[in-house]
């Protein structure tokens, strides 16, 4: 149903429309505006002083924060954490979250209950599920113990102790909390495929992967593309889970650009640094969201995001 | 590519002969697919079974025989010292508070966002996609950049450490996947009725009030569901803009539990056990509208 | 009906827009926090039952029992004694009264008496403005506290505040495993420590533990070893120049290596967070932590039978360091006090003289509330081992503030991660010394 032109023939009845609009539309954007876009624009503005956030602004010194970001260690280790996750959610838990929706795509025995179970963890808050798996990966506990009565004690180690491994560590149970949630999205995807499509090209003489890469994957790409989408942006705000496991640590090992951000504002009293980390996280953001909106949104066929019209 | 021939295989019938998959009758998968299942499904469990039963083990036990599943020794305390014991007063505080914003919150939400969902569904004017747009783009970034200003913000306002505080940036941020789930929903409601309503005399926001969000119970009933699940779990805002256990919602009432109480692992767990009932059952209720929503506003925007 | 409900709705997000454009000025129309400053009254003496009301707004962060309790019961003593004052006290939780102060200084609306540990952050305090030169209302009662102590306390030769409360960092050792392990007594010094650290090992005991999270148990090990390695000024020095590229500070990073080397750590020491280094302690399974004065009443709480160690716990200084340039008398400690806000009135004032006699720092004494700063209260401590560190304390010829208190937020992060790196082997001495000279000169 397409949307209805509202302007009516009397000028009166237009100016009442746009009070009707402004009326509808305001409380959302002024508080939208005010809490949103607002902070966006003055963590640039604060970005470009030396401030401890308590005594009156007046420090200006330009880029100085931006250079010291780039250059710092601590940070360049965070925005490499955060690179790290992501490079490992597209190439890992994608594809086993696809897999999980396509054996679920199939009518069976107890599917709801693995639905309902698989999506559980999404509901959870994530500085709870740390806290538990904290206490799971210390040393000697659940995990540990397990491994050495199935007999692979030779495989425990720090688990969020090692630098070298803390971040592999995060990834697992990131991925433990939502790849139901990434597995629902390409459910609905594959739901949305009308079988008889596959049905043909097997008709064909295609065989099952066959048929399920040539036909079935390529009409799911807008749905894989979403799930991408939504995978980069929640790994680049990564911060709850960290925070409670690890606190960046150790030294800094699994640090991401929202916890530098956050120990610089709020651990060290430095709010022009930390908004600058803001400033360059945002800028990441924004990157992925072009590129999105570029190279996939155009490709799509539903492509509603952006576009109004349909 | 779309192969548009029909699975016809006469009579009527439509028929598969694929192993494993007939319409209308559920069968069995192949067993590789079950243990896949199975373990996935097993993965999920143990954590929170260990967390579960961990609450009613004590700390010796946890610790000599971690992988034990019942206690040998029933620890009720720990459960009952965060229920209605020692730390009572201080957890149901704080999920008093989760309450309060998640119940702000979620208004808010609802509220502002389908009045402006109704704009963007029904009434066509210049620069209504870019409006929209900007909407859109506060769900491109990470929510996680504007912590800072935003924490200047609401101290200068002077609602650090209320839940309005906490409330109002929440709502803010929630906006825009509302609006997105919301807006084809409402242009689905046909423009006769639009037309009836005017014809007796209800003007756009009488259409609004009376007609169209009663019609949209189901997908209002989503996004509350899903905004509930949003502010719920939130944590760095509360964390920045809530100071001490009065203030603090779950999560972080659980998070400082479990560095004042680190060697208690017992207790830890009780609390975080208890902290998640609530969306865990909240789950069990509208695991369909959270799911649907999503689906419906990730998949088909 | 709608039409209300939309003008509502305007005017209520019309406000927070005007309220928010006002950017980073403190907002008048934030609603107080903090009482109103309190009226001054016209005597300095302590007022009669005549005289104006006035109320004294005190926030602190003891929040356990019995300092809690001790703190209230002082209060209501002055209030019997001065009816006319009333006093407010609110109780915080450490990281929650630090934001709450920062955020009530940004407002203007400053606490009269508030908890202080002096140093860096006390400075930004004075910096901005918000303290009470306090220097000529104490002049008449300075004499009473123990000089080095109230030095902490003041900034640029002006006094701000008053420490109730001052110990000192030393070995929390545990005494039935030294003798498992056939120490005889504690090391005098560092080679004796690491010797006996190879003891401990041998005898299958965990010498010592530390928290890698925390990060900041292990910077003081650190510190000391700086300062036994350089002496007072030198580190003083280097505080103060941010030159960290010394000699001293170098060859303590060496000894970390050594001391790294012998692998004397708890399992899961890098993760460890403060409580669990306790626990750890507490429940004898480490024989050694370096800490302050709190040790064992964490020690205690954290264990599994909250009994701790009880008898079996003593404490002994820091160990001296073979050819080092500081005395055995230096040390590095803390404690807690009261800063005095700018608007406090006399009777705050007043209220804080009454806050540090004698018989009320008796009391939080003997509850071993703390280690009372004010001289002639030593004999009401009772725990031989606060004895000793009160001797420590009272012995000290330097006395240097931990390093993430005696400089801003923003260095004390950066020492405690450089250090960390070093016990954790990720990084080495000189570059250790770099990074903090790096960070200091950033400030």
């Amino acid at each position: 149903m397409t949307a209805i032109a509202a302007p009516s023939r009397t000028g009166a009845g237009r100016s009442r429309t746009w009070l009707t609009i402004a009326a509808f539309l305001l409380p959302a954007l002024l508080l939208y505006l005010v809490f949103v876009i607002a902070p966006i624009v003055q963590a640039a503005y604060y970005s470009l002083y030396k401030w401890n956030g308590l005594t009156p602004l007046t420090d200006f010194i330009g880029l100085k924060n931006y250079q010291v970001a780039l250059s710092s260690d601590a940070f360049t280790t965070a925005v490499g954490n955060n690179l790290l996750i992501i490079v490992l959610s597209l190439a890992l838990q994608i594809p086993f979250s696809l897999a999980l929706a396509v054996m679920l795509n199939r009518r069976f025995r107890g599917r709801a209950l693995f639905r309902l179970l698989f999506f559980l963890p999404y509901v959870l808050s994530e500085a709870i599920t740390g806290i538990v798996f904290t206490l799971m990966l210390q040393p000697g506990s659940l995990v540990d113990g397990a491994l050495g009565r199935i007999g692979l004690g030779g495989l425990v180690q720090d688990w969020l102790g090692d630098s070298s491994i803390v971040m592999l560590t995060l990834f697992v149970i990131i991925s433990w909390k939502y790849f139901g949630f990434h597995m629902i999205i390409m459910l609905a995807g594959l739901q949305g495929i009308p079988r008889e499509l596959e049905e043909a090209a097997r008709i064909d003489g295609a065989d099952r992967r066959q048929a399920f890469r040539y036909v079935t994957l390529p009409l799911l790409g807008p749905t894989i593309r979403v799930s991408v989408f939504l995978s980069i942006i929640g790994a680049l705000q990564l911060f709850d889970m960290v925070w409670v496991m690890t606190a960046g640590g150790p030294v800094n090992a699994s640090s991401t650009m929202a916890i530098a951000m956050f120990k610089a504002g709020f651990k060290n009293t430095q709010m022009g640094y930390g908004s600058a980390l803001a400033v360059i996280l945002f800028l990441f953001g924004l990157v992925v969201a072009l590129a999105y909106q570029r190279f996939v949104l155009r490709r799509d066929v539903d492509g509603a995001m952006t576009t109004g019209a349909g | 590519m779309a192969a548009t021939a029909s699975a016809d295989t006469g009579a009527g019938v439509r028929a598969d002969r694929r192993p494993g998959v007939r319409f209308g009758r559920p069968t069995a998968l192949g067993a590789a697919a079950y243990v896949v299942l199975a373990a996935v499904a097993a993965a999920i469990l143990v954590p929170i079974v260990y967390a579960v039963l961990g609450g009613f083990k004590s700390n010796g036990e946890l610790v000599s025989d971690p992988i034990s599943i019942i206690p040998k020794v029933w620890v009720f305390s720990n459960y009952t010292d965060v229920l209605f014991g020692v730390n009572a007063a201080t957890f149901w505080r704080q999920a008093f508070n989760s309450l309060v914003i998640a119940a702000i919150a979620v208004t808010v939400t609802v509220g502002f966002a389908s009045l402006a969902a109704f704009v963007f569904a029904r009434i066509a004017f210049r620069g209504r996609e870019a409006v929209f747009t900007l909407f859109v783009f506060g769900l491109l970034f990470p929510s996680a950049v504007a912590i800072l200003p935003l924490y200047i913000l609401v101290r200068n306002l002077g609602l650090a450490g209320s839940p309005v505080g906490v409330a109002l940036p929440q709502a803010a941020f929630a906006l825009p996947l509302t609006i997105i789930i919301l807006r084809p929903f409402f242009r689905s409601i046909p423009a006769e009725l639009e037309d009836a309503a005017r014809i007796d005399g209800c003007g756009p926001f009488g259409f609004f009030w009376r007609v169209l969000l009663p019609l949209s119970r189901p997908a209002l009933a989503t996004v509350s569901v899903l905004a509930i699940v949003t502010t719920w779990n939130a944590f760095l805002l509360p964390l920045i803009l809530l100071n001490g256990a009065d203030q603090w919602t779950l999560p972080l009432g659980a998070m400082n539990f479990s560095t004042e109480y680190a060697s208690d692992h017992g207790k830890v767990l009780a609390y975080t056990v208890i902290a998640i009932i609530p969306a865990v059952v909240f789950y069990f209720f509208a695991e369909r509208q959270i799911v649907g929503g999503l689906t419906a506003g990730a998949v088909k925007g | 009906m709608g039409s209300r409900r939309r003008i509502a709705t305007l005017v209520a997000t019309a406000s927070i827009v005007f309220a928010a454009c006002s950017g980073g000025t403190p907002a008048t129309t934030a609603p107080s926090t903090a009482a109103a400053p309190s009226t001054t009254a016209a005597s300095v003496a302590p007022p009669s039952a005549g005289a104006k009301p006035v109320t004294v707004e005190w926030w602190h962060i003891t929040t356990g029992e019995p300092g809690k309790s001790d703190f209230q019961a002082i209060a209501d003593a002055y209030t019997a004694a001065h009816p006319n004052v009333k006093i407010n006290i609110t109780v915080l939780e450490n990281e929650a009264f630090k934001t709450k102060l920062a955020t009530s200084i940004q407002s203007g609306q400053i606490p009269d008496l508030f908890h202080s540990w002096g140093g860096g952050i006390m400075a930004a305090q004075a910096d901005a403005g918000a303290l009470k030169d306090i220097t000529a209302d104490i002049a008449s009662w300075k004499d009473t506290i123990n000089a080095g102590a109230l030095s902490i306390y003041a900034y640029k030769g002006v006094q701000y505040g008053v420490p109730w409360d001052m110990g000192m960092i030393g070995v929390w050792y545990n005494k039935k495993l030294f003798s498992q392990a056939g120490i005889s007594g504690p090391p005098a010094t560092w080679d004796d420590f690491l010797a006996d650290v190879g003891k401990l090992k041998a005898a299958g005991i965990t010498p010592l533990a530390i928290a890698g999270k925390d990060k900041w148990p292990s910077m003081h090990l650190w510190t000391y070893l700086v300062l036994r390695l350089g002496g007072g000024n030198a580190l003083a020095q280097m505080v103060q120049t941010g030159n960290w590229n010394t000699d001293a500070c170098t060859k303590a990073g060496a000894q970390v290596q050594a001391l790294n080397n012998l692998q004397p750590y708890q399992p899961g020491y890098a993760g460890a967070d403060y409580n669990t280094e306790a626990a750890a302690v507490g429940n004898g399974k480490a024989a050694m932590e370096v800490m302050g004065q709190w040790a064992p009443s964490v020690e205690k709480d954290q264990s599994a039978n909250k009994t701790g160690l009880g008898d079996d716990l003593g404490w002994f200084p820091f160990p001296t360091v073979a050819g080092g340039a500081g005395a055995p008398t230096d040390g590095v400690g803390g404690g807690n006090g009261i800063a005095v806000g700018k608007n406090a009135s006399p009777e705050a004032i007043d209220f804080l003289k009454f806050f540090m006699s004698v018989d009320n720092q008796n009391k939080l004494n003997s509850d071993n509330v703390g280690l009372s700063t004010v001289n002639g209260t030593e004999a009401t401590v009772k725990d031989p081992n606060l004895k000793a560190v009160l001797a420590g304390r009272g012995a000290a010829t330097f006395m240097q503030l931990y390093l993430d208190q005696a400089t801003s937020p923003a260095m004390g992060s950066a020492i405690n991660d450089a250090t960390i790196a070093l016990f954790l082997g990720k990084s080495d001495p000189a570059k250790v010394c770099q990074a903090i000279t790096d960070a200091a000169a950033t400030q």
